[in-house]
């Protein structure tokens, strides 16, 4: 479900699109870039909605058909986790490099 | 084209799909290359109407649910449309099962079952998934249409999910009657449709529901699964949480035939093709949800006796074995191949009705659904 702003939160910024280095994890790099991409963007959401649009099979898979980033997926921002509190909700403005990892679980 | 005499034995398990290959004696097994490895394959099923073709209910942990479609048998196999993932940016769900007129973000769960549609409809497929959801694609697999009566009635939010999920996992069709449909939901119960979807009958009169104050409610019950018997599309067998049941009129009313032996409770059940009037049964113990007699079990109800016959002794194969609702089937083979996964991984293969059984000699991932493709259904 929505993920909600937390005392963890980033501060708003200006809604300035930055030039955002990707970098994913191994098994995400089956649907989406192989090395390295560059996305300008203001937001996760926004983000996300251009690389999806870069590599049509990473839909669905990182958010699920809501929007939201599924269970066992993070998302770092300039080495901070964001994927349990603010989310695709996340500004990006000034940020630098973004993570997409799956977490550990399973069994 | 050279006929095709391979059985071949489909499971879906904890960490991929599984295809085993054996001839029409049944006896030896070659189980080829894992499919879809690290994955949650909750269903695997071949599509008669085209040979070769077979789909596949993927649940990844970390990027959900996905249809797979192979056409060479399982050699090779592509992602297909997955259902409520509609095309462009449109992402809004398309459905909200609280309220049609109020849209809420709610995701698809985990895929549950995939049924291919009668010799009459070459290209329909059906699909059931969590949460209560039931889809039906028009061009085997290309798009998916949501069954808004089922997936917007207008009692869903009285319905409530089972240990396994709010999942839609029994899709039967009448061979007769393109039209009617029967479906099984957890903890919900049976539906039937004569009207190709467009409205739904509960069907669960007689079938108890021992966790519910009202213990014989409308809908509420827990349905395992349910199996069709071949000759007369009337009959039905249904495990159910509260025990074993028999219908004989288009699920109207059901008739509990498990009391005979004790618990009744159990995931599992299977009718084979060559021996119309019996039904194979898993029995569970109700609270370990393993074979409770310490040995790996199976029943056989005789529709025409009314009379049950246990299949194993002590001595076979001792232990206690998890069996879940897609974990048994039977071939189109005359004598009956009867197929048995469990939940710790052991296949199970009787290739003579339940006589005689075997335990095909590979340890897999635990076993979530066994389907078979026999050439006698092709």
């Amino acid at each position: 479900m929505a993920r909600k702003g937390t005392s963890r939160a980033r501060a708003p910024r200006a809604p300035s699109p930055s030039s955002i280095d990707v970098h994913l994890d191994s098994w995400l790099r089956e649907f989406g870039p192989r090395g390295h991409e560059t996305i300008e963007a203001e937001s996760v959401e926004r983000l996300l909605d251009v690389l999806e649009e870069r590599y049509p099979r990473l839909r669905f898979k990182v958010r699920d058909e809501t929007g939201h980033l599924r269970r066992y997926v993070r998302v770092f921002v300039d080495g901070e986790d964001v994927s349990g509190t603010t989310g695709v909700a996340t500004p990006l403005a000034g940020a630098r490099t973004i993570d997409i990892l799956h977490s550990i679980a399973g069994g | 084209m050279p006929k095709d005499h391979k059985v071949r034995i489909l499971l879906g398990t904890r960490k991929g799909t599984y295809i085993v290959e054996g001839d029409a004696r049944r006896t030896r097994w070659k189980v080829r290359p894992v499919a879809h490895p690290g994955n949650e394959v909750y269903h695997v099923v071949a599509d008669p109407r085209h040979p070769g073709d077979l789909y596949a209910a993927v649940n990844n942990s970390f990027w959900g649910p996905a249809v797979h479609r192979s056409r060479n048998w399982g050699k090779t196999w592509k992602e297909i449309a997955t259902p409520l993932t509609p095309s462009g940016k449109d992402r809004k769900p398309l459905f909200n099962d609280a309220d049609p007129t109020t849209p809420v973000p709610r995701a698809l769960n985990n895929l549950w079952h995939i049924e291919p549609g009668l010799p009459s409809e070459p290209t329909t497929l059906y699909l059931g998934a969590d949460p209560h959801l039931l889809f039906r694609s028009p061009d085997q697999g290309a798009s998916w249409e949501p069954l808004d009566s089922i997936n917007n009635h207008p009692r869903k939010k009285e319905w409530a999910p089972g240990a396994g999920g709010a999942c839609l996992h029994t899709i039967i069709l009448d061979p007769r009657e393109p039209k009617r449909l029967y479906i099984g939901l957890s903890a919900v119960g049976t539906f039937r449709s004569e009207d190709g979807g467009e409205t739904w009958k509960a069907t669960n009169r007689g079938v108890l529901a021992p966790f519910l104050p009202d213990k014989h409610p409308e809908t509420g019950q827990c349905v395992h699964h349910v199996a069709v018997d071949a000759a007369d599309p009337d009959t039905f067998y249904r495990q159910d949480h509260g025990g074993m049941y028999v219908s004989h009129d288009r699920m109207e009313k059901w008739t509990r035939i498990g009391k005979p032996l004790g618990d009744d409770f159990g995931f599992c059940v299977a009718s084979p093709r060559s021996a119309p009037g019996r039904a194979y049964f898993v029995r569970l113990d109700g609270m370990a949800r393993v074979t409770g007699e310490g040995y790996f079990q199976v029943h056989e109800w005789n529709d025409k006796t009314r009379t049950w016959r246990k299949l194993l002794g002590p001595k076979d194969f001792p232990g206690h074995f998890g069996v879940q609702r897609e974990g048994i089937a039977t071939d189109d083979l005359d004598p009956a191949g009867i197929y048995v996964g469990t939940t710790t991984g052991q296949l199970f293969v009787s290739p003579n009705g339940g006589k005689d059984w075997r335990l095909v000699p590979y340890q897999f991932p635990g076993i979530h659904s066994v389907t078979v493709a026999s050439p006698s259904s092709r």
